[in-house]
């Protein structure tokens, strides 16, 4: 049975509707990311699971009971906010155990017992006679963590609750967390805005866009069959390439006819009914390989490099193909020159079309859809 | 792009223009400074066409007169009535401001005009609605405990009459600051309790209250000064001091001496002394509140 079910959840704000009628089942002890793009109401229904909002329409179930109009504190869930939230006057041990005393439902060994066990978990007994302003903002991470984790809650949920760190600092808590939700096994519900963090921290994630769900799957899934191009391009960096083409049965194959090249589709579920239609191409950067690399009879197209971009670890190339352009990501040290006509092939196992609309119509690798589900149409 | 621009060619003009602020301050407060520390040093007759040089005479009389240590209790006393009161009172209505959601600004203006009123005008209207014998709220009092409340001639009562009007009067200026403050909290601090269960109490001493500390000092200091200094007309329009000296604060007595016993110099010296009580006070408040105060969320 799904630990968390969102039915048709829907929040309005006077005319404003941020969340748009989202369905989710949420397993006991799985990480589940909401990602999407800034405003498209990741806090909002966050905030609607913790009942620091209401509910404008829709149920929210929590362990099998409507929770919709039940009060914060009876839901047993805890939450972590970006700007950490600590009591700036109460030392860290302060902070951890002020919620628990006020509770009243506890021993004063129970709430130390569970002060250590935390402050030990989170490897800050050191840190516990500080003020938050005496700590740095990893410190205040943990010590609001350390909070939300004191509580022994069903649900945790956090809201962005890496995004005040350095980059360096963010991949370490990052790992921790993980740690963290291995050891414990808490039902998760985490919010960012960041692809990379939501596919490494998430069981699966949940992709929002305008208040609508895009997408719910697991990492790979996402990023190997993305349901339409909104996630295609959220999801992976640099994002997907997509060029507008017509798809084509020529002698028994199909193809995708575009101003500067001409692929072959691979049979594949949904590619029958995409002929004779224009569509979007995809292909991410990363699956366009240089002709050196491939056999010498695989199909190559001519395309002019533009820009190149050393990130160190390859090379990211803007290219000119019949007037659209494609990123390409070659090796670091390939010898190319903004200008140069290279040749290069795409990966047949790797190409995806979407209709007029956004959605995906066809992969060339079949997808597994296990969890996958189909994209929300208004 | 805006260029940087001299204000001034030459630092004369600007001396020049700061001549009528300096001209204000000097003519009516330094000079009136300079001159009542001076006047306390003499004995005045006839408004101070007469006068004659007594040195420390006049502070020793006000040291050693009962009536003046009477005034000076009763002072002390009505200003921690007042302070505490104000700012009891002003904190619970503010946080039921903080809290509700809905007409906060009409809440708001209702719980701050009696601040805009001129202190006579409150006083005025609050004597006539507690008036022993006329007075509505005063009629239903008597009515509901069956107590005669008959402050006119009851000296406790006056004072306990006055402080309240005092206090009435300057809730709004508290209010003001304590809801400015109140709504700087971050706001998922109380996210954050809704979710931990704090009770509404406790969240407030325990974490609002922490945090508006510095307005709180700022708060106590400038209702002492309140209670002191602008507390004259309830006392002067509501009981004239009584009855029989209950009501008699140092600033009325001040006033007394000076207007209607003519004692210019011994007023002068009880203006000098309230000042000098008044600044001990302030310093003192200031100095014991740093240690207990957060400064900076
Ligand atoms: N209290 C509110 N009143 C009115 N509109 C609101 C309120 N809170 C949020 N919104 C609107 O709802 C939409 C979703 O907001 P939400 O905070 O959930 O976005 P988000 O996905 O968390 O974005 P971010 O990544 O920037 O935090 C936004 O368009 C926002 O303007
Ligand atoms: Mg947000």
């Amino acid at each position: 049975m799904s630990h968390i079910q969102l039915d048709d959840l829907r929040k309005r704000f006077g005319d404003v509707e941020a969340v748009r009628g989202i369905d989710l089942e949420i397993e006991k002890g799985e990480f589940l990311v909401l990602v999407g793009p800034s405003g498209c109401g990741k806090s909002t229904t966050l905030r609607m699971l913790a009942g620091l909002e209401d509910i404008s329409e829709g149920e929210l179930r929590i362990a099998d009971e409507r929770v919709n109009g039940v009060a914060p504190k009876n839901r047993n869930v805890a939450m972590v906010f970006q700007n950490y939230a600590l009591y700036p006057h109460m030392t860290a041990a302060e902070n951890m155990k002020f919620g628990m005393k006020s509770a009243g439902d506890y021993g004063d060994d129970e709430i130390e017992r569970r002060l250590d066990r935390a402050a030990d978990i989170l490897d800050i007994p050191e840190l516990m006679e500080r003020k938050p302003g005496e700590l740095s903002g990893g410190e205040r991470q943990r010590v609001a963590i350390g909070r939300a984790l004191v509580r022994e809650p069903e649900v945790f949920l956090l809201d962005e609750p890496l995004s005040n760190l350095d980059a360096k600092l963010r991949v370490q808590m990052r790992a921790e967390l993980l740690k963290l939700h291995q050891e414990l096994q808490t039902t998760t519900v985490y919010v960012t805005h960041d692809q990379t963090e939501a596919m490494t921290l998430g069981d699966r994630v949940a992709v929002l866009d305008a208040g609508q769900l895009q997408q719910v799957a697991e990492p790979q899934e996402l990023y190997d069959f993305p349901a339409n191009r909104f996630v295609a391009e959220f999801i992976g960096n640099p994002a997907m390439n997509l060029v507008p083409v017509d798809v084509v049965e020529d002698g028994g194959e199909v193809r995708a006819e575009h101003e500067g090249f001409s692929v072959g589709l691979p049979d594949q579920a949904g590619l029958d009914d995409a002929v004779g239609q224009s569509a979007h191409f995809g292909i991410r950067p990363e699956d366009v390989s240089l002709a050196g690399n491939l056999p010498a009879d695989a199909p190559t197209h001519e395309i002019t490099v533009s820009v190149t971009e050393p990130l160190g670890e390859s090379l990211l190339m803007h290219c000119d193909v019949g007037g659209d352009e494609i990123q390409v990501k070659a090796e670091p040290r390939a010898e190319i020159r903004p200008g140069d006509d290279i040749e290069v092939g795409f990966d047949e196992e790797r190409l995806h079309l979407f209709d007029q609309s956004g959605d995906a119509v066809y992969h060339s690798t079949s997808a597994t859809p296990k969890t996958s589900e189909a994209p929300l149409t208004e | 792009m805006t260029e940087f621009t001299k204000p001034f060619d030459s630092s004369w003009q600007a001396y020049l223009l700061l001549v009528p602020t300096f001209a204000v301050l000097i003519a009516f407060l330094y000079y009136p400074a300079v001159e009542t520390f001076r006047l306390s040093l003499y004995q005045t007759l006839l408004l101070g066409t007469q006068k004659a040089f007594v040195g420390l005479e006049n502070f020793k009389i006000l040291a050693t007169s009962p009536e003046y240590q009477r005034s000076f209790v009763i002072s002390f006393a009505f200003a921690a009535f007042v302070v505490v009161g104000t700012l009891v009172v002003s904190l619970f209505v503010s946080y039921l401001l903080f809290e509700v959601s809905r007409g906060t600004s009409s809440y708001l203006v209702a719980a701050i005009w009696p601040y805009a009123l001129p202190t006579a005008v409150a006083a005025t209207v609050l004597m006539f609605l507690m008036h022993p014998t006329l007075g509505v709220i005063t009629h239903y009092l008597e009515a509901l405990t069956g107590i005669e409340l008959d402050w006119f001639t009851s000296g406790p009562l006056a004072f306990v009459v006055v402080g309240l009007v005092a206090i009435w009067k300057q809730l709004g200026y508290n209010i003001i600051f304590l809801v400015a403050a109140l709504n700087n909290i971050p706001e998922t601090l109380t996210e954050s309790a809704k979710l931990d269960g704090v009770g509404r109490l406790k969240m407030l001493y325990k974490v609002y209250v922490p945090l508006i500390s510095p307005t709180m000092v700022f708060l106590v200091v400038m209702d002492t000064i309140y209670a002191f200094f602008q507390t004259f007309p309830m006392v002067d329009l509501m009981t004239s001091g009584g009855p029989s000296g209950a009501t008699n604060l140092l600033i009325y007595k001040l006033y007394r001496d000076a207007f209607e016993f003519n004692s210019l110099g011994k007023a002068s010296a009880e203006s000098i002394i309230l000042f000098v009580i008044v600044a001990i006070l302030m310093y003192v408040q200031l100095r014991v509140s740093e240690s207990y105060t957060h400064y900076g969320a």
